[in-house]
């Protein structure tokens, strides 16, 4: 195969323009920057999960050397309220606390060492009270009430066909709980803004953040200033994973309360053990799952129950739940469901955004429920699959919307197979999974499986989020035939600025080279929405189009007067030429911005993008959640040591429909990244909360994936394009992520002949079930 | 609080030998960032468990968080910005990583190059399983490590060829 060697346009193998800075140690990220007279601040959080605050006890801290402001509720000017959809969360406590990591005060010192010190001196005093810590029990009429509006903040539900009619043609029903475990971001930088007064009580805010508007419209309403007057910069953003969405936020307006207090610039970094305690994580989950099957493998429908831990503040988990509560399915043919999504309240720690968004817990269940079909009918889980995926025949998903593209999951699930080189244990036999592990067999220590999972996911927002989904962006041609770009979407790592450069490239011709694309700015370019749910390349991508459209409108002119008159319409952009394909003549694209610039014509474009409107029904959750779908298959080989319950993830084979790859390089370490951090989630990041308490805040025992537990990815591309996407592109930021733990929870299952329920697969977690099996079979003893 | 002891250490830092007036007990990683301003030494978790703020004290990587500078005194600190002058050729380990976009919020990068370094320079040949268990030390949350081992082999080739034994196959 000869490598595509181009330097302009998509689908180029360019360097990302970040790299060198990046590897040179050139960059510069939140931590880096001083700006002169700054204060540092630092958080006194709760350490008590459900309480009443007695006292803060602060006297103290006032007398710590270098501090210069103390605030606590009382002590603030603007509203006290941090909640990004419900108004149920303060910036700092105010008379109850609901988690631990929960801000009692906030304090600004002369130095880092002395804010820190001085949140040592605070002793505030919290009577505990009862509180929720598990889901499950949140809707118990004597649960205790985590806010006074009661413990259930929302319901979502989809209802579709007749479920009286498939429960009496169902041949089986395969009824599974399952428990899916949390996740920490770790993104490797953590948490914090710098925020300096300006004059006139204008604000610049340094923000390491997926989401610049956010933090913009949580200060404007916390302080009461302006939108234009309060100027959000996105640093260069070390990870982010949805851990970046809503939560920077809170230290960022945290700085801006003592900034404006001490008119003087604030700093605030999180130290990593107070950004592991009280960040967002991703939603633990109870998953209840009836599916309705005939004895051929094909599925009728489903009954699912899920309920979802949205800790002590709702933040976005309703957001997160509508995903989950869309998404519970899968990408297969059903005749009637009844889902019922419950978020509470509960005294752990906040859920919030974490790539894929409420889906990998989901699909974690409708893939192992998929298996356990495929088991019980001596069927291989594979086939069970072909036979329920949708299709152009069946194009229709459980949320009543019909899929243009259908057939793009059984082409990833056969590309998949395919290249996995597919082979489950329960072959090599009977057709039955293998029996359960024999505690004498000595060669029974390892056991080998195979676990496959398939997934459809609805890029950008829902429909319930439409009115933030759209962007802009904004173009100035340079004389030099040097471009600027200002997109309003975020760079956090994954390739935000190498695909926008390359869609600009695109669009006018030229190199990669010549252009230049920054991280935003919130004056420099409109409220796009939030950089989340895979929707960077689609927004910037379209938005930056529109710009490409009216420049190189512009430049076609001018370039055919320059050729003598040729038909302006038949000219063509590439190479860095504007060239006419009749004769062959071109001019370069430097001469005819010469020549604009010559003509004093305007260089600059603002390019937007506006997603089609959508239909969607709540009471029933039927209709157009999302702008277009992206299916995805991984196969999972493990390898399992069931006497100490380690499990090996050895390989996954990613099989992704794309659309179209715009920058490959980025594309291909999302897909590695995604693999690996859920493989991460499914083996071995576990949250140990006692109480609302987090046992391991940090890397020593909370444990991510090094370069010797990550698997060999295998990738496959399926470029077919979409008309939405740019140049036919999808997202792929969260399909990378989402089928990985449903593999893996197939394939562990698969090497121990054990119907697994539970993620994470910890050591501890695969040994209960290897010695509850053993107990249990009639072979055991 | 007591004033803290201030006393002369003297380390070479990136070729140049520095006589710094401060309190032995401050961490290397503060003398580095705060007082050196060489920040491309990041700080992800401060408590020796993440390799973003690794350097290279007399050639191995050392995670500067848990350094008390009082204890360099005398010694060689590599860090990335004296890994390669800012106006001249990058190091070939880093020259690999970006070819090989190993790169992608880069905050473990700095660090992931300097283990990288320390690899290369120490052991003529590594394969892959001894470059991963090598890099395990340095934590990355966004590349799934394969584009970083790639580029250590990269790396390992760039080096041989400068030594003048036979090319490369370049992707582009
Ligand atoms: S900051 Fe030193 S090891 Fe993490
Ligand atoms: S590139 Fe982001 S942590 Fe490694």
């Amino acid at each position: 195969m000869t490598k595509d060697c181009r330097k302009w346009g998509v689908g180029a193998r360019t360097v990302r323009p970040d790299a060198e800075a990046k590897v040179r140690g050139e960059a510069l990220y939140l931590a880096d920057m001083k700006v002169n007279g700054m204060l540092h601040a630092a958080l006194v959080t709760s350490p008590v999960a459900s309480g009443h605050i007695e006292s803060l006890g602060l006297d103290h801290v006032r007398e710590e050397p270098g501090v210069q402001i103390v605030l606590s509720a009382d002590d603030l000017r603007g509203a006290n309220q941090i909640g990004i959809i419900f108004d149920d969360q303060p910036l700092l406590a105010a008379g109850r606390v609901r988690m631990v990591g929960e801000r009692l005060a906030l304090i600004a010192a002369d130095s880092e060492e002395q804010a820190w010190a001085a949140v040592r001196a605070a002793k505030p005093q919290i009577a505990a009270e009862p509180g929720v810590f598990d889901v499950a029990d949140a809707l118990s009429p004597n649960a205790p009430k985590v806010h006074d509006s009661g413990n259930l903040i929302k319901e979502f539900v989809m209802h579709r066909g007749h479920m009286d009619d498939i429960e009496s043609r169902a041949d089986l029903v395969i009824e599974g709980e399952y428990r899916i475990g949390g996740q920490e971001h770790a993104y490797m930088e953590g948490q914090g803004a710098i925020v300096i007064p300006g004059p006139g009580g204008t604000l610049t805010v340094y923000s390491s953040t997926q989401c610049p508007f956010y933090v913009r419209q949580r200060i404007c309403r916390m302080t009461g200033l302006a939108e234009a007057d309060v100027r959000v910069v996105q640093t260069v953003t070390g990870g982010a994973f949805g851990g970046k969405e809503d939560y920077p936020d809170e230290p960022a307006c945290c700085a801006a309360v003592l900034a404006l207090r001490a008119h003087r610039p604030v700093r605030l970094v999180l130290p990593r053990e107070v950004d592991f305690q009280g960040s967002t994580k991703r939603h633990r989950m109870v998953v209840r799952h009836q599916l309705y099957a005939l004895n051929s493998g094909r599925i009728l429908g489903a009954k699912v129950e899920i309920l979802v831990d949205a800790g002590a503040y709702a933040g976005m988990s309703t957001v997160v739940a509508e995903r989950a509560n869309s998404s519970c399915i899968g990408p297969y043919h059903v005749d009637a469901v009844q889902v019922s999504t419950k978020v509470c309240y509960t005294n752990n720690l906040f859920g919030g955004p974490f790539r894929g968004f409420g889906a990998p817990q989901v699909s974690a269940a409708h893939e192992q429920q998929m298996n356990r079909l495929a088991w019980k009918l001596g069927l291989d889980p594979v086939a069970v699959r072909r036979t329920n995926l949708l299709n152009h025949d069946r194009p229709t998903l459980a949320t009543g919307e019909v899929l243009p593209c259908a057939d793009m999951g059984p082409k990833t699930l056969d590309e998949a197979v395919f290249h996995s080189k597919w082979q489950p244990r329960w072959n090599e036999s009977v057709k039955s999974v293998a029996g359960v592990i024999d505690p004498e067999a000595q060669g029974d220590r390892y056991r080998d499986g195979m676990g496959v999972g398939t997934i459809v996911y609805g890029c950008s927002l829902h429909h319930g989020g439409l009115l933030l989904d759209r962007g802009g962006a904004s173009m100035i041609l340079q004389a030099d035939g040097t471009v600027n770009v200002a997109i309003g979407v975020t760079e956090m790592g994954q390739g935000a600025l190498a695909a926008a450069r390359a869609i600009a490239s695109q669009g006018l011709g030229i190199s990669q080279e010549r252009i230049r694309v920054r991280e935003v700015d919130s004056a420099m370019v409109p409220d796009s929405g939030p950089t989340v749910a895979s929707r960077a390349t689609l927004i910037a991508g379209r938005a930056i189009m529109d710009a490409t459209k009216i420049l190189a409108d512009r430049l076609r002119n001018i370039a055919a007067d320059l050729l003598g008159r040729v038909p302006a319409p038949q000219l063509e952009f590439g190479n860095d030429r504007i060239t006419d394909p009749v004769s062959g003549r071109f001019v370069s694209f430097s001469e005819a911005v010469t020549a604009l610039y010559g003509r004093r014509e305007n260089p600059a474009a603002v390019g937007w993008f506006r997603p089609p409107d959508r239909e969607y029904d709540d009471e029933s959750g039927q209709g157009g959640a999302y702008i277009f779908y992206a299916f995805a298959t991984q196969v999972a080989r493990v390898r399992v040591d069931t006497w100490t319950g380690m499990v090996q993830v050895r390989q996954v084979t990613a099989a992704h429909d794309v659309g179209r790859a715009i920058h490959p390089p980025s594309l291909e370490g999302q897909i590695q990244g995604g693999v690996v951090q859920s493989m991460g989630w499914a083996t071995m990041e576990d949250l140990l909360l006692d109480q609302g308490v987090l046992q391991n805040p940090g890397f020593t025992n909370y444990h991510i994936p090094t370069a010797t537990d990550a698997p060999d990815v295998r990738i496959v591309l399926l470029e077919e394009g979409t008309p939405e996407g740019p140049y036919g592109a999808k997202g792929i930021g969260e399909p990378s992520f989402i089928p990985g733990g449903a593999a893996i929870l197939g394939a562990v299952s698969d090497a121990l002949g054990i119907e697994l329920t539970e993620l994470p697969l910890t050591p501890q977690r695969v040994r209960m079930a290897v010695e509850a099996a053993q107990t249990s079979s009639p072979e055991g003893k | 609080m007591q004033p803290k002891p201030i006393e002369e250490v003297t380390v070479t830092i990136n070729g140049r030998k520095e006589r710094l007036a401060v309190d032995p007990a401050k961490r290397l990683l503060d003398v580095l960032r705060e007082d050196l301003g060489l920040t491309g030494t990041k700080e992800g978790c401060g408590k020796g468990e993440c390799g973003a703020c690794t350097v290279l004290i007399d050639g191995r990587p050392v995670n500067s968080c848990l350094v008390l500078v009082g204890s360099v005194d005398g010694h060689e600190v590599l860090t990335i910005e004296g890994l390669a002058q800012p106006d001249a050729a990058m190091h070939p380990v880093q020259q690999a990583f970006v070819e090989q976009g190993a790169i992608q919020c880069g905050f473990c990068t700095p660090g992931a190059v300097l283990t990288a370094v320390s690899l290369v320079d120490s052991q003529p040949a590594a394969d892959e399983e001894a470059i991963r268990r090598y890099m395990a030390g340095n934590l990355c949350r966004c590349t799934g490590y394969t584009k970083i081992v790639s580029a250590v082999k990269t790396a390992y080739e760039i080096l041989s060829e400068r030594k003048g034994a036979g090319r490369r196959k370049k992707e582009c």
